[in-house]
């Protein structure tokens, strides 16, 4: 089953410079002058087809637009201009705890999740036993997620974004979580997810991690697409760059 | 005040391509650019009515903290407010006024449900920072659900008032419960269009500038004074002594809705006095009713345009 799963059409993304954190409501209307704030550019005319089924990972230094790029897969940033059309239902594991609320339990936040990533209470029931399954959290699951140590709040965050059987997977960051036996599962359901021809774009530093799963690699550089093949050969290239500019800055 | 929103939040940044799911839900959704409007936005927003209640329940069940008893102590608050008001007109201003707690209690929970919904909404854009900055979802939920959450606890205390009007009637010979019982759920339509068009305006605002909530805690302190909730909207009228300047005193969405609460849900109020003359009871002025609600429905969705003109910033700027 082939198909674009994602496409980026000259999709660049501008940011305002903020000078002060906050800005006061009084300050605004007292100050006459209009200063335009001044634009950073975080992503510029990236282009980009990401078919049905494959596995993408997204490298790059600090501050490249690596993140910034997921976040426009996952429409948390509008682009500034240019267009995304994304085919298939999302699942975002940019953070995995982000929607957890410490006073609910495991249950009530498995069905809070469920809804934020657009599931009805139907598909979260039908879901719900393989979830907990997964996070091999059932003793605690009807606990409060307040007195959840951080690798069972990881461990049920990963769970619910592979066990809600999205079509397209986004992760940042963290490919698997969890003690060493527990990555391993993470592993293995990446895979079956990639045989079942799902697709899953991660932004990672892990290196070895990204030519373990991925067969495509992009590597970001200044908000442009610096270079986009196999896995293998953009990690080479992204490495010799580095070297290079490290080099440059010894001599 | 509006024009330099623009300058720091440029909606054409955002707004030029937009993307919507064609069907939700469902497997195999196709987001493609299409114009964005305030219909799409709207049909958006139900398509995600899941997550709107599931964030409701979750407000209600985090208030009460799952019990009845916290139920209990969210209504000590207005009944001890309504206990206090009521001494110090009795006793401390000299307004003997039959079954005046009633007329008090009958203001108070709607001006709570306006003062508690809109202090939340001042709070709850940047309560959810760290779901705006990575998951997509349409970021109106947030104000929605917590204008519903409120309009819950706003029902469950109507219930308890109405208890207690039952009380007075059978024990102490009070009032009785009316006909026009029935404007309730009109006046609760009329006034949550209000509110939530004003909590759009104020949970977006306070993304931006953070002395919002500030102002807005002293702004509902004025309010609470201006709108006859602690004395009757009678008492302004013979103040003001010009019917057009009394039409436009109830011109204020408040006032109005407080006033028709109070003269739909109890009889007309008596042994109102200044200085010992006599003032009489005013009949609830249906025109000038509508004229507000007109108001409101007009601020409710100025508030939603002015949101959805600036809510994919949100995730940039929290």
């Amino acid at each position: 089953m082939m198909g674009c799963a994602i496409e980026l059409r000259g999709v660049s993304k501008s940011f305002e410079l903020l000078r002060e954190k906050h800005m006061s409501l009084k300050s605004a209307m007292l100050s006459f002058r209009r200063r335009r704030p001044e634009q950073i550019l975080g992503l510029s005319e990236i282009n980009l087809t990401i078919e049905r089924g494959e596995t993408v990972a997204v490298v790059g230094k600090n501050g490249s637009g690596k993140s910034t790029l997921l976040r426009i897969i996952a429409r948390v940033y509008r682009p500034s201009s240019g267009s995304v059309v994304t085919d298939g239902r999302m699942s975002t594991m940019l953070a995995l705890a982000a929607g957890f609320h410490p006073e609910l339990t495991g249950r009530e936040n498995i069905y809070f999740n469920g809804a934020i990533a657009g599931l009805r209470a139907a598909d979260i029931a039908d879901k719900l036993d393989s979830i907990i399954d997964f996070s091999e959290l059932d003793g605690f699951i009807d606990s409060p997620v307040k007195t959840y140590s951080d690798g069972m709040l990881m461990r049920l965050g990963f769970s619910i974004a592979v066990e809600s059987d999205p079509d397209i997977l986004l992760i940042d960051e963290v490919l698997a979580v969890g003690d060493a036996g527990f990555q391993e599962k993470c592993y293995a359901r990446i895979e079956t997810f990639q045989r079942t021809g799902r697709t899953i774009v991660f932004v990672t530093h892990d290196l070895e991690a990204a030519a373990k799963v991925a067969s495509r690699a992009i590597w970001i550089d200044s908000g442009k697409v610096a270079a986009d093949g196999e896995t293998a050969q953009v990690i080479v290239q992204y490495l010799n760059s580095i070297a290079h500019q490290e080099h440059n800055k010894d001599g | 005040m509006y024009d330099s929103i623009h300058h720091y939040a440029p909606s054409q940044l955002c707004g030029k391509f937009d993307f919507w799911p064609s069907r939700a839900y469902t497997l195999g959704v196709i987001m493609k650019p299409t114009e964005s409007g305030i219909v799409n936005e709207f049909k958006e927003l139900v398509r995600y009515r899941y997550l709107l209640s599931q964030l409701v329940v979750r407000d209600i069940k985090v208030r009460y903290k799952n019990s009845v008893l916290g139920f209990v102590w969210s209504l000590a608050n207005p009944l001890l407010q309504v206990a206090t008001m009521t001494i110090v007109i009795k006793y401390v201003m000299r307004l003997d006024i039959p079954n005046y707690s009633a007329y008090l209690l009958v203001a108070y929970l709607p001006w709570m449900f306006f003062q508690m919904a809109l202090l939340d909404s001042s709070q709850v854009v940047l309560a959810h920072r760290d779901l705006l900055r990575k998951v997509y979802f349409p970021r109106e939920v947030l104000p929605a659900s917590v204008v519903l959450a409120n309009l819950i606890h706003y029902v469950l205390a109507l219930v308890v008032f109405f208890a207690y009007l039952l009380f007075y009637k059978f024990f102490l010979h009070g009032a009785s419960i009316r006909l026009t019982v029935l404007w309730l759920p009109v006046l609760m339509a009329i006034q949550t269009a209000l509110i939530i068009g004003l909590s759009f305006f104020i949970s977006c605002l306070n993304v931006f500038y953070e002395d919002v909530k500030y102002l807005l805690t002293v702004l509902l302190n004025v309010f609470f004074y201006l709108t006859p909730v602690m004395y009757p909207a009678e008492l302004v009228a013979a103040k003001l002594n010009s019917p057009l300047l009394y039409k436009l005193y109830l011109l204020l969405p408040m006032n109005a809705l407080v006033d028709a609460y109070r003269k739909t849900l109890l009889p007309p109020i008596t042994g109102l006095t200044i200085r010992d003359t006599p003032i009489q009871g005013l009949p609830l002025d249906y025109t000038v009713l509508a004229a507000a609600a007109a108001i409101c429905v007009i601020i409710a969705i100025a508030g939603y345009a002015f949101f959805n003109a600036r809510k994919w910033v949100f995730a940039e700027r929290v």
